[in-house]
């Protein structure tokens, strides 16, 4: 019970406009894959198009070796939890559950065994006799979940289901989708634009941005070596600084960079110099230290106390701004003038089309 | 010095007598009219020639129900007007719901262009095409036919137009999740969505049953003979009987009778028909 699909050279257009462009992805058997990008880059519509919903203009999709582009939705093996779960209102969970099952035949004992074992999976079972309107968002989040479990599909896919959440539901829908998912072993394929949950849930990440895939890798991999700009901005929170190179040299100790009165030396890769335009850094890497002292001086202009940690947002002497983090609960003051060090090593590169240099990885 | 002006209590206070005041003086007018119909049924025919004033004085009598039991045709007119009514309501929901369905959900080349003409039957008064819907019956041989008198009203296009709002309202998703869950065009209709448009079945279900009760001018074309009469048509015919030897107690007494259906229908469907009325005051 699950699949490997393959989507290759798959372009979509509606009308004139092209929403995706010769796009190529593989997906082994068991994955969680999530797809991240802003609204309007594709993702929603390339799993539409895994389900069926809407037709492949170009390229196929193929699941276990299959094309499947000309079967309808009923029989590619999928199901598919929507973001607004799209539960039929008129029917109780219970027929929301079997509805699927009846229509292909399935006996009615299976059917109620079926039943049953998801509404204990998902601890539903004390709703089955109630209509969608009589559930918390929470609740029919997990009946829709279960209307697709029940019909064991070989892929699971998820349409931002946790958006109509709040904070609080949307943190422990996350951590059971991922205990779901454990237990399933299923291929699951989970679209959203919140890169928290792309971080939390992800066996691999594909951002997408403008009609194409930015990035394909471990959450990890895509937080700490972001291939472009676009996902350098686009994962972690804060945003990564960006600052603009005005020089680049090399050194015997690796690159040296300038981004006006700062200077970085890193081991960058050696093509950067003489293309990189912009240098980024996460705020965990900007320290800040007492004024004078560190790479550069700044003064303080906003203040974010999130409890564990302090966002201390400083700006420079040539008017950027730089984000750096704090442990702790900070006893700096807005308007304070501070020292910011950068750890060179933790910084990357980006040239004007946005593509990254990385500091070289140590050779063990 | 003291303010003297109302206070805002005062005055909302002030506004709600005078609306109840309006209320019930509207209320009089509405029921009078009915009261009056009641008397005079229960009144001796000859009383009432010689005195019309004495519907206001006993003795009330129920001969005049005896006799329409006993002699008159209403009977078969309320009949008549129940096998039209129920017919065209019926066929009219069938109808709106499939039309309703098709353009809000099925792409087929010209769906704007056909959804516009009928829209523009909103437009058409019936008399503009009476003398033709007039011979084409003649010819097919439909005049004093249950069917003669059905079937225009099946072309509704109010009722296109309402559930083709409706169903355009109800969200994609659920077709998407029935496509999903391995079910057919048909199935997705029948099981998912016509369900979710219960209100508006009712809502145009209530309509066409109370105009059709109440339709007059095409039965009185289309059914000529008195035993097609529709109750409208049966009670005009009547009405026009100026020797009144039917007397007007008997005439009112009919009057009374036909109006135990609908009255019966409101019973029961009070909750819908203030929904449907309220809801279409909004759109």
């Amino acid at each position: 019970m699950t699949a490997e699909i393959d989507i290759r050279n798959v372009s979509k257009r509606f009308g004139s406009l092209t929403v995706l462009e010769d796009l190529s992805l593989k997906i082994p058997a068991h994955e969680f894959v999530v797809f991240l990008g802003p609204s309007g880059c594709g993702k929603s519509t390339l799993l539409r198009m895994i389900a069926g919903l809407e037709s492949i203009d170009i390229g196929e999709i193929f699941i276990n070796g299959e094309p499947i582009g000309h079967l309808p939705p009923g029989q590619r093996g999928v199901a598919m939890v929507f973001q607004s779960y799209a539960l039929y209102p008129h029917m109780t969970v219970r027929q929301n559950m079997a509805f699927g099952l009846q229509n292909i035949s399935v006996s009615s004992k299976v059917i109620a065994e079926r039943v049953a074992n998801a509404a204990r999976m998902l601890e539903i079972g004390h709703l089955l006799d109630r209509k969608p309107g009589q559930l918390s968002g929470g609740q029919r989040q997990r009946v829709a979940i279960g209307r697709a479990v029940v019909k064991e599909p070989n892929a699971f896919l998820f349409d931002e289901p946790l958006s109509n959440l709040d904070a609080a539901l949307r943190a422990r829908t996350r951590v059971e989708l991922a205990q779901l998912h454990q237990r399933l072993k299923s291929t699951m394929i989970f679209v959203t634009h919140d890169q928290m949950e792309a971080m939390t849930l992800a066996d691999r990440i594909v951002v997408m941005n403008n009609k194409k895939i930015e990035q394909i890798g471990s959450p990890m991999d895509i937080y700490d070596r972001p291939a472009t700009r676009f996902v350098a901005g686009f994962v972690g929170t804060p945003q990564m600084n960006f600052l603009n190179v005005t020089a680049l040299a090399t050194e015997p100790s690796g690159v040296r960079v300038e981004c006006g009165a700062l200077a970085v030396v890193a081991p960058f890769d050696a093509a950067a110099v003489g293309r990189a335009t912009m240098l980024g850094i996460r705020a965990e890497s900007v320290s800040v230290v007492r004024d004078g002292e560190g790479d550069i001086g700044a003064t303080i202009d906003v203040l974010e106390r999130l409890g564990d940690r302090s966002l201390v947002h400083a700006r420079l002497a040539d008017g950027q701004s730089v984000v750096a983090n704090e442990a702790g609960q900070t006893r700096l003051k807005v308007g304070e003038r501070i020292g910011l060090r950068f750890a060179g090593d933790k910084a990357h590169l980006f040239d004007a089309d946005g593509v990254a240099f990385h500091v070289r990885e140590a050779v063990s | 010095m003291s303010d003297v002006s109302p206070s805002p209590a005062l005055r909302r206070g002030l506004g709600d007598h005078i609306i109840l005041a309006a209320v019930l003086v509207l209320s009089v007018a509405m029921v009078a009219p009915v009261l009056w119909v009641i008397g005079l049924s229960l009144k001796d025919n000859a009383e009432l020639m010689a005195n019309p004033n004495s519907v206001f004085h006993p003795p009330y009598i129920i001969d005049n129900y005896i006799a329409i039991i006993g002699t008159s045709a209403v009977f078969r007119w309320i009949v008549n007007s129940l096998i039209v009514s129920v017919g065209l309501t019926f066929g009219t929901l069938v109808l709106a719901s499939l039309a309703g369905y098709g353009f809000a959900r099925l792409e087929f080349p010209g769906r704007q262009v056909l959804f516009v003409i009928v829209l523009f039957g909103l437009a058409v008064p019936e008399q503009a095409v009476l003398v033709a819907r007039h011979q084409i019956f003649s010819i097919l041989q439909f005049h004093n036919t249950y069917q003669g008198i059905i079937l225009p009203g099946l072309s509704n296009a109010f009722g296109v137009f309402l559930m083709t709002q409706y169903f355009r309202a109800i969200p994609k998703e659920l077709d998407e999740a029935a496509l999903l869950d391995n079910a057919s065009r048909f199935k997705i209709f029948w099981k998912v969505l016509l369900p979710l448009t219960l209100p508006a079945q009712a809502t145009l279900g209530i309509f066409t049953f109370l105009g059709s009760w109440n339709d007059y001018f095409w039965p009185l074309i289309s059914a000529t003979r008195k035993e097609m009469y529709t109750l409208t048509v049966g009670m005009a015919s009547v009405q026009s009987n100026f020797a009144q030897s039917e007397g007007v107690g008997f005439l009112m007494a009919q009057a009374v009778f036909a109006g135990l259906p609908i009255f019966i229908v409101y019973l029961f469907f009070q909750k819908y028909i203030v929904t449907a009325v309220s809801g279409a005051a909004v759109r």
